[in-house]
């Protein structure tokens, strides 16, 4: 999984934070593996360190992961016919990296149009530990590094996603939803919404998909497949 | 104490990421609505990408002294040139931080 590379930069951050808001070496481990989400933790990493309540921060926790409601519903059809203990794994490793790669329409991920339970549980250990190797580093070296949080370091999360976005664009209506996710995400975040990303998110997906319906792409797309499959 | 928010920070995340995934809930997804959801990947990652990209210190931020804002174009045309999802982050990456400290 070359993916794993792009976590790096943002598992050291991770780890370096959590040592420097006043964790434990052991509890900023913990986190990355248990909690094992990089939005979240930071966010709550600077809450710890901002002195705020746990009530505040698990809401926060609450919005800032209530994408992966999005997420498992998506992956619905695939994983949820699969017996409980790939389920719980899977589901435990299904981050935003991990969706990103399985719920692509075509790839090594699938078999006859299934998903490959293995392929996905390969990508999401790899995820996994890289983050924690990651970490481990960041907790270790992170208090001899000075500002290791001005690095920009985050420019490391966001190239990760424009690797995987721009090649899912195929349609115009996957065009359109990203242009809607970024102008709204944006001006979200300017006006400090808490609940931004989720906002942007699900305005982004209901225009990329009302497009899609007013202009028949699926229809089209299916024809072309149909005849695809003639030829 | 925060011992406690890890544990409970863990649980609600992986609750997000497994409930849907439990056959026993009694939920049948309609295709309009599978066809929404196949929109979540890119409008998520889009959304938390774009104001890394754009926003500093709070503010919009469209200048050519941004370099989160040029190395997310180089990005971007290395994504539509190339294809390869490896190589445009780390060659991306590898520039951004060169600017950063050169």
């Amino acid at each position: 999984m070359p993916l794993s590379i792009a976590v790096i930069p943002w598992g050291i951050l991770a780890g370096s934070l959590a040592l420097d808001a006043g964790l434990s070496v052991l509890e900023s481990q913990a986190m990355s593996a248990i909690v094992f989400a990089g939005a979240a933790q930071l966010v709550a990493v600077g809450m710890i360190k901002a002195g705020m309540g746990i009530s505040s921060i698990l809401i926060t926790t609450l919005l800032i992961t209530s994408r992966h409601f999005l997420y498992s519903m998506a992956m619905r059809n695939q994983i949820s016919p699969l017996p409980l203990k790939w389920r719980l794994s899977l589901g435990f490793l299904l981050t935003d990296e991990l969706f990103a790669i399985i719920a692509k329409n075509k790839g090594p991920h699938l078999q006859d149009g299934r998903l490959n339970r293995w392929y996905a549980l390969g990508g999401g250990l790899s995820f996994y530990l890289t983050w924690n190797i990651a970490s481990a580093v960041g907790i270790l070296v992170g208090k001899n590094i000075p500002n290791l949080d001005s690095w920009g370091l985050d420019f490391a999360i966001a190239a990760t996603f424009i690797a995987l976005v721009i090649p899912s664009i195929k349609h115009p209506s996957i065009l359109i939803c990203v242009l809607v996710s970024l102008v709204t995400s944006v001006v979200c975040e300017l006006l400090e919404i808490p609940s931004g990303l989720l906002i942007a998110s699900l305005l982004a997906m209901a225009v990329g998909s009302l497009y899609a319906k007013v202009t028949r792409e699926d229809q089209k797309e299916s024809q072309e497949e149909s005849q695809g499959d003639k030829q | 104490m925060i011992t406690l928010t890890i544990f409970c920070m863990a649980a609600i995340i992986f609750f997000s990421r497994y409930v849907f995934l439990e056959p026993r809930l009694p939920l049948k997804l309609s295709p309009a609505v599978l066809h929404f959801l196949s929109y979540s990947a890119p409008a998520v990652l889009t959304a938390i990408l774009a104001p890394i990209i754009f926003i500093r210190d709070k503010q919009l931020d469209i200048s050519l002294d941004n370099n989160y804002l040029i190395c997310a174009l180089l990005a971007v045309f290395l994504a539509i040139t190339t294809r390869n999802t490896l190589l445009t982050t780390v060659l991306s990456m590898a520039v951004f931080f060169m600017l950063r400290f050169y």
